[in-house]
């Protein structure tokens, strides 16, 4: 069993033409995080995978894909999991800091400080994190990268379990390795690492032969999503300010005239009311 | 025996409608109930695909813009020095403060974990848009209800208090106005992580501006409302003058939020825009039905001091913010193969809660002095600056 380079960020490869959708991986990680089995159904539509989708009993599932190549029917499979971003949206919603980001590379979820607002899945654009619907008090459940695996220097569950098509280690290794790929066999692959710069930069890179959009990935922007909510809130305190301080300056302005004239109508008062005094003695 | 017979009196003493908000209110905590006992996902049809539904979309997307009223209207009166419109301030204050304490509830109904809730006042994420509002949710009720103490003290003529309150009118009308502007922009800085996810006709980098000043349009449009409604069912006198000076703010607010709308949609927004129907649908009902056409309904009564349609035009004003909040929070978000539909006890909870606003309103009028015109300073002189 190999062993992992603790101390850097590493990563996923998931060389896709190389899966032969065994599912060896998604035992692994039911077994190893102790999931329940779901009960599964035949639907339409995208796919025929089993279950049907991720969910709080399933934290990485093969999806299949059919698709049109050259007139003829072909298939891929398509390994779903937590994408462990570099600079992660659940990371940056989460009101309570429940999530996160391992200097080890996995994007963890420390349940106890949740609060349960469901923040990080809206927040999430791979729509990673999932909720346990089937227990009274919920709480968040998602890929953790099998952080307890890798501090002990084990790969993840899915790795080890994986014959051909993933790989795991330090960042820069792994790019490496799947621009190695690119470059020798450029007939088998397109020449894309998904992965790489979705979301400001995954913890899991992708290669495959068919346009990533045919086989379900979502097309995900390319820059760190905290960055786009960061603007708005790094002026949350000069607002704060500015709004005090213009406020309370027009109050004192607008305050001003009344209080002149106040004044004004008390002095008067006082003399009419000392010139009739005088008159009166 | 005689509490029992007090209760029962005052409880035959009111209307049909108020009634009828008492069942709601006891149907929806019998749903609330219902919702703890046996779980979130046993009870709505929230999903991994709808995690945020009915609750948040309406409890405390739409509820907070419509309780923008207390705030605008202390600016307006205290800040701006439009002095004529101060007997509106405090039903202002009791709907923004009932509107902000039933926020609270719709949170704690909707969170998982809702024991844990006061883990946000420890763990401290900056980051979090949703850190930010729920500080200034907190701080902004609490505000609300120290300045709610206010006719709470008259009623039980607690001189010091109000004297003490008095004094810190000013400071919190002002504070009160920078924690809502940061929040109510900032509750839609929620929508901005929504990237690609938040359909090209809502999201934009814009949209806490846009959040902002849509619900200072909508605060005041309440203010209207309710003070319509209070003269109608509730006795109260005509305030159509006081009103009419109000409205001459609308057509500013609601003009420049429709041209910051367009304008960012033009050029910050993503494309395409207008690429499925159901969704220039609603877009066009929320721009047209509810902005649009009560900013020309407005522009119009200003000129001519003509308040006939007042009522409807703030009620339109009022359908475009919610439409617009469902439109943000919920349909543009919308997957056309799962569509979410709120579950039975979903929306009699809902239901419940805007029953028990309008029920508390109705209560608290009743029995506190919040339509009386304020007791002038010299009746309760404050050392500070009577004397001077």
């Amino acid at each position: 069993m190999s062993k992992v380079n603790i101390k850097k960020g590493n990563v996923f490869l998931i060389d896709l033409t190389k899966c032969t959708g065994c599912r060896g991986c998604m035992v692994a990680c039911k077994q190893w995080n102790q999931l329940q089995a779901e009960e599964t159904d035949f639907f339409s539509g995208e796919g025929y995978q089993n279950p049907r989708s991720t969910s709080e009993h399933t934290f990485t599932l093969i999806k299949f894909r059919e698709y049109e190549k050259n007139g003829k029917i072909e298939f891929s499979f398509y390994k779903e999991m937590c994408m462990h971003c570099d600079d992660p949206a659940c990371v940056s919603v989460c009101p309570v800091n429940a999530f996160v980001k391992t200097p080890e590379g996995p994007v963890i979820y420390e349940s106890d400080l949740c609060i349960g607002c469901r923040f990080c899945m809206i927040g999430c654009p791979f729509n990673m994190a999932k909720y346990e619907w089937s227990k009274k008090l919920p709480l968040v459940k998602k890929c953790d990268g099998c952080y307890s695996r890798i501090k002990e220097g084990l790969e993840p569950a899915c790795v080890t379990a994986c014959a051909t098509a993933m790989d795991y280690g330090p960042h820069d290794e792994i790019l490496k390795m799947a621009q190695q790929r690119l470059k020798q066999f450029p007939d088998r692959y397109l020449d894309k690492i998904y992965g790489k710069d979705e979301a400001g930069g995954t913890g899991v890179f992708y290669l495959t032969s068919e346009p990533f959009e045919e086989l379900g990935f979502d097309t995900v922007t390319k820059r760190a999503l905290p960055s786009y909510t960061w603007p708005a809130l790094s002026l949350v305190p000069a607002t704060f300010l500015t709004v005090g301080a213009g406020l309370s300056a027009l109050t004192w302005i607008t305050n001003r005239r009344e209080r002149i004239e106040k004044e004004k109508n008390e002095k008067l008062d006082k003399q009419n009311s000392t010139e009739s005094k005088e008159e009166q003695i | 025996m005689s509490a029992a017979r007090s209760i029962s009196n005052e409880f035959n003493s009111y209307h049909w409608f108020v009634k009828l908000m008492m069942m709601l209110v006891v149907v929806g905590a019998v749903s609330a109930i219902i919702r703890f006992v046996f779980g979130l996902g046993a009870t709505t049809n929230l999903s991994d695909r709808y995690p945020w539904g009915l609750w948040v979309s309406f409890d405390i997307v739409t509820a907070v813009p419509l309780a923008a009223g207390a705030f605008t209207l202390g600016a307006i009166v205290h800040c701006f020095n439009i002095k004529k419109l101060e007997p509106l301030v405090r039903p202002a204050i009791v709907t923004g403060f009932l509107g902000y304490s039933l926020v609270c509830v719709g949170l704690l109904v909707d969170l998982g974990q809702p024991h844990k809730g006061w883990h946000v006042l420890i763990h401290w994420n900056l980051q979090s848009p949703m850190f930010e509002v729920a500080m200034c949710v907190l701080a902004y009720t609490t505000v609300l209800f120290i300045e709610f103490l206010a006719p709470v003290a008259e009623k039980f003529g607690w001189k010091l208090s109000i004297r003490v309150l008095r004094w810190f009118e000013l400071p919190l009308v002002i504070l009160a106005a920078s924690i809502s502007t940061l929040h109510q922009s900032s509750l839609w800085t929620f929508f901005v992580i929504a990237v690609d996810k938040l359909h090209n006709l809502w999201y934009n980098p814009l949209l806490p501006l846009l959040f902002f000043m849509s619900a200072i349009c909508a605060g005041i449009c309440i203010i209207i409302l309710e003070a319509i409604s209070c003269h109608k069912w509730m006795g109260q006198p005509n305030e159509d003058e006081l009103l009419a000076t109000l409205i001459k703010i609308l057509p500013w607010t609601i003009g420049a939020y429709i041209i910051v709308r367009i304008l960012s949609m033009i050029f910050l927004g993503g494309r395409p825009v207008f690429d499925t129907p159901v969704m220039t649908w609603l877009f066009a009902v929320e721009m047209g039905v509810g902005f649009i056409l009560p900013f020309i309904m407005f522009s119009r009564m200003s000129i001519q001091n003509n308040v006939r349609f007042m009522g409807s035009a703030a009620a339109l004003l009022i359908f475009g913010v919610i439409m617009n909040r469902f439109n943000v929070s919920m349909f543009g978000m919308m997957d056309p193969n799962e569509i979410y539909f709120p579950s039975m006890i979903e929306s009699l909870v809902t239901l419940g809660i805007i029953a028990a606003h309008i029920l508390l309103f109705v209560v608290i009028a009743r029995h506190f002095p919040i339509f009386e015109h304020h007791t002038e300073p010299e009746e309760h002189p404050l050392p500070a600056y009577s004397r001077s």
